[in-house]
């Protein structure tokens, strides 16, 4: 089994199942194509989007329909072609996608999660883009209440 | 903010190096050409929040506690599968 140098885990084995393929890199990460999901029972729901290439990079993530059970995906023609799915319609999240959106965690403030811009990954061929929308109608800083936050004393 | 009403063809001047020209107009988009200096950087805004919070993402996280919050962390019950 291939070997993953990790942020958090140290050096970890992976399987080729885990590793997603982002073509377009993400926005402020143009280079880091390729992706391993880390997910780990303990620490669920949330998972991490380790970067095979760098390993200081990794993203905290959590499924999207954890943070908004009704949440709608609205994934642009160019995303779809990414992910090498017909353009047409969107695409299911759960069936044809996994949704996660990024977290962002940061002391003394309460954790936010990117459901403007949501991980989006090919279930069937692992194929992935960040589907920014650009209808504004998800917040890029959505609350999670209750995530990273100590309790008042 | 300022508003103003302009029709396809016309355009704007923003300072005296930066021009948007309202190429086209329908009732679902606007088609526009920007001329700027070269130093200044034209992005949509979508994309611009996307990378500041991808670098706000990145950064260092303490795991441990971050770990001891999952425990009174409301689930929704509608947890998906996550791979596979």
């Amino acid at each position: 089994m291939p070997l993953l140098a990790t942020k958090y885990f140290g050096t970890m084995p992976y399987e080729s199942t885990d590793v997603f393929h982002f073509p377009e890199g993400l926005p402020a990460f143009d280079r880091e194509n390729s992706f391993v999901l880390i997910d780990m029972p303990a620490i669920r729901p949330l998972v991490f989007l380790q970067s095979a290439t760098r390993a200081d990079l990794c993203f905290i993530a959590i499924p999207v329909l954890v943070i908004d059970p009704e949440y709608e995906l609205s994934v642009s023609i160019e995303d779809l072609c990414s992910l090498k799915m017909a353009p047409g319609r969107q695409p299911r999240i759960g069936s044809e996608i996994l949704a996660l959106a990024l977290l962002s965690i940061q002391e003394g403030l309460p954790a936010t999660a990117n459901l403007m811009a949501p991980i989006a990954v090919n279930l069937d061929n692992r194929m992935a883009v960040q589907a920014i929308r650009c209808d504004f109608k998800y917040s890029h800083r959505r609350a999670v209440p209750g995530l990273a936050r100590e309790e008042a004393c | 903010m300022l508003v103003l009403r302009r029709r396809a063809g016309e355009s704007l001047l923003i300072g005296d190096q930066i021009e948007i020209e309202f190429l086209e107009v329908s009732s679902q988009a606007v088609k526009i050409g920007i001329k700027a200096p070269k130093q200044v950087s034209i992005l949509r805004k979508e994309l611009h929040l996307t990378q500041s919070e991808n670098r706000a993402a990145a950064r260092e996280v303490d795991l441990e506690r971050l770990k001891n919050s999952l425990e009174n962390f409301h689930i929704s019950s509608s947890f998906p599968q996550v791979s596979r």
